[in-house]
């Protein structure tokens, strides 16, 4: 990087982005989450055509209480998160990384909530390679699992930057930019839910 | 800094084969890896056109043959034409903005590394039983095939990433690093073609991902995704397949259409006729290019209700794709035609391109569809709209912006031979294609009924002149990369900012921060504010 | 480093509330509706409905789509229409 700063500025360089009021690593997060929506289309589409054309009573397995409590764990966790950025834009540290803190935990009791459920599936024999609901439940819901596993070990760096000092009011935007990941995580599994679980 | 300057401090070749962030030199990193990928797709059609030469099973038997034809398909369209247009935009696109950089340098160069990396491991699969599926990878046949199919779903997962974060860079740095006064009218058509393509490489490769995944759990972990007997259905993969390659095919032609409208100026000596609409067009071929899909379905049993609005949407692409064309050839009309090799190149691209583009017309048809699905029919639209398209696209790039980048000229000679041989060649190939085509010989088949043998006689000669054609192409580069005469900032006397700074460019792209106070295409005139105005034309 | 935006409007921590209090309210009732056997299909609608509802919520709150310069917002729907036009046909063949 620093040989490039020959002759211009950081700041000059993204001027025509700020005119516009756009921040270019902002940008360039929402379309690679644009691609992220995409990505989950696929498997949704999949899942929801094998649903619908061929209806089986392997879903009975599925224990919407369960899940709904773990479903509670992660949309907390979004609340969590946007007030840790909160804390941080207002200058309070300890706010910050505590609640960022409870936002990786809640992460992982949700993995660790996936994983008893589907422990629970197995032993009942719906398994990834039992059916083609076993096919599309277990791909679409770990997937999502794997994206959830990408975003606690994010945060868990994000929290030992934060403790070394890194972020401030003023230095907030590797917190934003995790938590548009996280929260789009979130909103993944908010349809996810519903169209397994629910319909 | 003058170009002398630069090619006497000219940076240590090591630096290409390591990991640097430099957008220009991923740029030739991008273009000389890609080439080479070529290089190794050429070689394997060489061997498919030896074996189609004559009827009978000759060279190679039928599982071999296969192999051939997936990995050609393969190689050429995620190894070659994908990557080296976006090989293109990472060199000339920052320099057209009046950039230094990309906004991500490293996620840059970690795309050209996974392009390696998807490049090798593709390769690869040819040393454990390459796949043998087509490119296209149907299921079930896919899921049955030998473990190189593993490795080239594998390849293909990481290439799509690489594409992926490209185009994510390409238009953050449009829309964040324009120079001052570089607004969105204002941006040069080669932009315009590289935002084109990088909206659907965001939106359509994702699903393709998707697609790539299910096979290869399907192959590996037991799953039943593409599984007839348990009731799943293989056409399903085609859609997800098709939902990405159909915008694929744009992928690899608005950026070469980008190319032809900025040579075609230039060696026309006027201005580009209907730059909005050129502008616009690009936009609609790739919003409209993700709705037409199903149209390579119209014989796999999907729901037939579906199969019209796909033949309209196909169709109703002809319209900005025709205005494209007329607004080429308004922009050389009445020219000062210096037929120049990269000039030779973009008209070359406007012929054949108008002729594979109309035999999409005709396969958009489901009635003619029907028919010639899986035909040679279908063999010979397609190389003519990427081969006679994007390939001549990409070779009129490489002429035109090898000054540009190495700092000195090709020999002109040569690269006519290249051009009138590869001309030839083109239409040797793939016009008799057609008619074996629409006679019914069907495609992805090793060994042919008598009545076809003329015209693959045809095909395979024009098959090997188009491989004798690559020959002084590679002697040209290598020999004027080491010791051509030097090229200056502009020796083609264009109107664009980035034969404003040296060839090749200094560092950080220019030496005082460029302005734009005009239109893309008006450097060098005396009106222009900042740097300097281009070499004096010796007589226009 | 920098800071994200300058001088944009701030949500604050009660609405952050009230979102996550909607959320789990409304997650919760669907929980217990899928309890009561009413009937599939208009439980089907209600909760693809709902669905929408608390994507939009986290999207326009949390992920401040609200407060932000449109095109982000574009680049976020304009590919799930997309999507939702493949899905629906998806099923269809």
């Amino acid at each position: 990087m620093a040989a490039h700063e020959a002759g211009m500025t950081h700041k000059s360089e993204f001027r025509a982005g700020r005119q516009l009021g756009l921040n270019h690593v902002k940008l360039g997060m929402w379309l690679f989450i644009a691609s992220e929506v995409m990505f989950f289309g696929g498997l949704i589409a999949t899942f929801l055509k094998y649903k619908l054309a061929l209806p089986t009573n392997e879903a009975a397995h599925l224990d919407v209480t369960l899940v709904g409590a773990n479903t509670f764990l992660l949309l907390t966790s979004s609340f969590t998160l946007v007030l840790a950025l909160a804390g941080l834009r207002d200058g309070k540290r300890g706010a910050f990384l505590r609640n960022l803190l409870f936002t990786v935990l809640l992460g992982a009791l949700f993995l660790a909530g996936q994983g008893y459920e589907f422990s629970l599936l197995y032993a009942e024999g719906v398994t990834l390679s039992s059916s083609l609901f076993g096919s599309t439940f277990f791909t679409l819901t770990g997937f999502h699992g794997l994206h959830v596993l990408i975003g606690v070990v994010w945060a868990l760096v994000l929290i030992v930057r934060g403790t070394r000092g890194a972020y401030s009011a003023d230095n907030d935007l590797g917190i934003e930019i995790f938590g548009l990941y996280w929260h789009f995580v979130d909103i993944v599994w908010i349809v996810l839910f519903t169209l397994i679980y629910l319909i | 800094m003058t170009s002398e300057t630069a090619a006497a401090e000219r940076p240590n070749w090591r630096r290409y084969f390591a990991w640097n962030t430099d957008h220009k030199v991923i740029g030739i990193q991008y273009l000389v890896t890609t080439f080479f990928f070529f290089l190794v797709g050429g070689l394997i059609a060489m061997l498919i056109r030896f074996e189609l030469i004559q009827p009978g099973v000759d060279l190679v038997d039928g599982t071999v043959f296969n192999r051939f034809l997936t990995n050609h398909g393969s190689t050429m369209i995620f190894l070659w034409v994908i990557p080296v247009l976006a090989g293109f935009g990472n060199y000339v696109l920052p320099l057209q903005l009046g950039a230094k950089d990309m906004a991500f340098p490293r996620l840059n160069a970690l795309s050209y590394w996974l392009l390696l990396t998807g490049g090798l491991i593709m390769l690869g699969s040819f040393f454990v039983g390459a796949s043998e599926s087509g490119w296209t990878a149907y299921a079930p046949l896919s899921i049955e095939g030998p473990d190189g199919q593993s490795l080239w779903a594998v390849s293909i997962f990481i290439l799509g990433f690489s594409s992926i974060f490209g185009a994510i860079n390409f238009l953050v740095t449009t829309v964040t690093m324009r120079a001052e006064g570089v607004t969105l009218w204002r941006l040069p058509l080669f932009v315009w073609g590289m935002i084109a393509t990088s909206i659907s490489v965001v939106v359509a490769t994702p699903v393709l991902t998707t697609a790539l995944v299910m096979v290869a759990l399907d192959r590996m972990a037991g799953t039943m995704f593409f599984s007839a007997a348990a009731g799943a259905s293989p056409v399903h993969y085609q859609s997800l397949f098709w939902f990405y390659s159909h915008p694929a095919v744009y992928i690899m032609v608005l950026p070469a259409m980008g190319i032809i409208s900025e040579v075609l100026p230039v060696f026309s000596r006027k201005p580009i006729f209907g730059y909005k609409t050129i502008a616009i067009s690009s936009m609609a071929i790739s919003v409209l290019g993700m709705t037409v899909w199903a149209h390579h379905m119209f014989t796999s049993g999907m729901d037939p209700r579906l199969r019209l609005p796909f033949m309209i949407t196909s169709m109703i692409i002809a319209v900005p794709t025709g205005v494209k064309i007329f607004s080429w050839l308004a922009t050389v009309w009445d020219g000062k035609l210096h037929l120049k090799t990269p000039m030779l190149f973009s008209l070359g691209f406007i012929s054949m391109f108008l002729i594979g583009g109309i035999g999409g017309i005709f396969l958009a048809a489901i009635p003619i569809d029907i028919h010639v699905h899986d035909t040679y029919f279908v063999v010979g639209h397609l190389h003519m709209v990427l081969f006679g398209g994007s390939v001549f696209g990409i070779f009129a790039g490489l002429y035109y912006w090898f000054p540009k980048i190495t700092g000195r000229m090709y020999q002109e000679w040569l690269g006519k031979v290249h051009f009138w041989l590869t001309l030839v060649g083109t239409i040797l190939t793939y016009i008799p294609m057609h008619l074996a085509g629409l006679a019914g010989m069907p495609r992805r088949i090793v060994d042919y009924a008598d009545e076809f043998t003329d015209l693959n006689v045809l095909a395979s000669i024009g098959g090997f002149i188009l491989g004798i054609a690559v020959l002084p192409f590679i002697y040209n580069v290598i020999v004027s990369w080491a010791r051509g005469p030097a090229a200056g900032n502009n020796p083609w006397r264009a109107l664009t900012l980035e034969w404003q700074t040296s060839s090749p460019p200094p560092e950080h792209n220019f030496e005082h921060e460029p302005r734009m106070d005009h239109g893309p295409y008006d450097f060098g005139h005396d009106l222009v504010t900042g740097t300097p105005a281009a070499a004096p034309a010796s007589g226009d | 480093m920098q800071a994200s935006t300058e001088g944009r409007k701030h949500t604050n921590r009660s609405t952050y509330a009230l979102v996550f209090l909607v959320l789990v309210i409304v997650t919760a009732a669907e929980v217990g509706l899928t309890t009561l056997g009413l009937p599939q299909g208009s439980l089907t609608v209600l909760f693809l409905a709902l669905s929408l509802v608390k994507a939009a919520l986290v999207a326009g709150f949390y992920m401040h789509l609200r407060d932000d310069p449109p095109v982000y917002t574009y680049i976020f729907v304009l590919p799930a229409i997309m999507l939702a036009a493949f899905v629906f046909m998806a099923s269809l063949y």
